[in-house]
């Protein structure tokens, strides 16, 4: 659920739809839906220029598309002057109008990455996963946080994950400067919902998400129970004991309790302790499990005895 | 920045028309939005068009929702409503410049700048919401969700960078006369919202358009004093004033 649901405007275009820019006349042709957000329809087009696949986003609102994506170019000025990998030069690639059945649609061209979201991808690969696709995120709202942006949005449609667990955030339309009120949420992700704080943009609020992110994925029924019941009682403890129950959420208890409680100092410190767990959860074992069986030992006992008695008799004589 | 969210089940039937006082608070330059709660069943024609008709009056939105979807519904209109009210203040300077210009007829350039002041001046202008809600027999069982939505909505407001106040009336009051009962005065503080609709008594009436009057009065003269006066709390730790309604 959107905090902004209900936008009344809904855009569908057939495949093979050809959209045409207003300013730029920059050319796409629709291959299929890819995904709805609050703020617009995001197709998978081709470029005619040079026949690349691209992400296009209509939107329902001028001021919403235009608002997201005056957050998209400040991040990329941000990258550039730090000098970010190429990677993330790229996101956005135009901005334009499309006059459709006489009204003026605002859109915007960003690159396609191919990916599933997270939900599926764990399904897919397993929940130990979580480790390495967990981590990638984390580094990816530290980038933001640095750069005194707040994800806003955070919930598992929202990240995109690759074959080996690279992470891209989709869906900018929640980005809030850190400080304002967040622009869009989700209930279940979202701090106000669990009286656990307020809205105004800080990097707890997208540790906060994060957390519950983590909760969805490995006790989504237990979750689901505490947010449907009465909003009175709905507290941060239901969620803390969530974390306590459930074995699957073991190895991240104390991280997760952090979390939820806000305590990081920064999202690098939630990073590093975040990587201290799937370290941790590797080692253990590296160290078992070349262990040496007792009996070697033994023989290797018996084996050293016989070489110094046959030694000792060897000089002896 | 003022606006009024009128939260009903249905149909006036008493007294001036509601959509006439809508149209005067619009004068006045305050925007009324307008929701419908509907749960299991409709709100019937002349509701759904009556509350259409207010919102336009008033230069604001309107939509019929279930109780589930009322505190999306409420944040979602309050926002659109202060962009909308800037942007039409924007428009004019544009107009002025430009000439019969809007923000989408800009090309992406200049549109981006404009933009982005629009969301800034969002952010931070001072913003006012009287609700008045419907208070009638009907909407007794949905009186939870509302209380739930406005304390939901309290935490948004008090998110804002900009100074924001809440006022809560119902409608009709306990005599025939009072038209709306204050229920909440001006207020940035979360805990005040937890136990709102103490002394409601239910009656059949449903005089919209004098209860939307009395709020009108209320704005105009009740507001000049008071205001600022609560302010201090919003700034300090707002997590205190949390953790207390959340036990």
């Amino acid at each position: 659920m959107e905090s902004s649901a209900t936008t009344s405007s809904k855009i569908s275009l057939p495949q093979g739809t050809r959209i045409i820019g207003r300013w730029n006349g920059g050319r796409y042709v629709i291959q299929r839906l890819l995904g709805q957000g609050a703020n617009g329809v995001v197709f998978l087009v081709k470029r005619e220029k040079n026949g690349k696949l691209y992400a296009l986003k209509l939107g329902f609102d001028t001021l919403d598309i235009q608002s997201e994506v005056n957050v998209l170019k400040a991040l990329q000025r941000q990258g550039r002057r730090r000098g970010a990998a190429e990677r993330d030069l790229n996101y956005l690639v135009e901005v334009d109008d499309f006059t459709y059945q006489g009204r003026e649609i605002p859109f915007y061209v960003m690159r396609y990455v191919q990916g599933e979201p997270l939900r599926a991808f764990l399904a897919r690969r397993g929940p130990r996963w979580l480790d390495v696709a967990g981590l990638q995120l984390l580094q990816q709202l530290g980038q933001l946080h640095r750069s005194g942006w707040v994800f806003g949005d955070l919930k598992p449609e929202n990240v995109l994950v690759g074959a080996y667990g690279e992470v891209e955030l989709i869906d900018y339309g929640g980005v809030t400067s850190e400080g304002h009120s967040v622009k869009q949420f989700t209930e279940w992700y979202d701090r106000g919902f669990w009286g656990a704080g307020s809205r105004t943009a800080d990097p707890a609020y997208d540790w906060f998400s994060f957390a519950v992110v983590c909760i969805h994925m490995l006790a989504e029924s237990a979750l689901k129970k505490a947010a449907t019941q009465l909003p009175q009682t709905r507290s941060r403890s239901d969620l803390l004991a969530i974390v306590d129950g459930h074995e699957a959420l073991a190895p991240y208890r104390a991280w997760l309790k952090r979390a939820l409680h806000g305590e990081f100092s920064d999202t690098a410190e939630a990073c590093r302790l975040w990587k201290e767990i799937v370290t941790r959860r590797i080692t253990p074992r590296r160290r078992t499990r070349p262990g040496t069986p007792g009996w070697i030992v033994g023989a290797f006992a018996v084996s050293l005895t016989l070489l110094a008695c046959a030694l000792y008799l060897t000089f002896r004589f | 920045m003022k606006q009024i969210m009128l939260i009903t089940d249905g149909c006036s039937n008493v007294g001036e028309s509601p959509v006439m006082a809508a149209a005067l608070a619009r004068q006045e330059g305050i925007t009324v939005n307008v929701v419908g709660i509907v749960d299991y069943g409709t709100i019937g024609e002349l509701g759904s068009q009556e509350i259409a008709e207010i919102a336009k009056a008033g230069g604001g939105m309107s939509r019929i929702v279930g109780t589930e979807n009322l505190a999306q519904t409420m944040q979602m209109m309050t926002r659109k409503t202060v962009v909308q009210t800037i942007q039409q203040a924007v428009h004019k300077e544009i107009r002025q410049i430009l000439g019969d210009q809007t923000v989408s007829d800009l090309p992406p350039e200049q549109r981006s700048q404009v933009v982005e002041v629009i969301d800034e001046l969002s952010e931070n202008s001072s913003l006012q919401v009287a609700l008045l809600i419907d208070a009638s027999a009907s909407m007794k069982p949905k009186l939870r969700a509302v209380e739930e939505a406005i304390r939901d909505m309290m935490l948004s407001l008090s998110s804002r960078k900009g100074e924001s106040q809440l006022a809560v009336f119902h409608f009709p009051g306990a005599h025939s006369g009072e038209d709306a009962v204050l229920d909440m005065d001006w207020t940035s503080d979360l805990g005040s919202a937890r136990s709102i609709f103490q002394r409601l008594v239910m009656r059949g009436a449903t005089p919209t358009g004098p209860a939307l009057l009395k709020v009108m009065d209320f704005m105009r003269y009740g507001t000049l004093n008071e205001h600022g006066k609560s302010w201090r709390e919003k700034t300090e730790g707002q997590d205190g004033i949390l953790g207390d309604y959340v036990v």
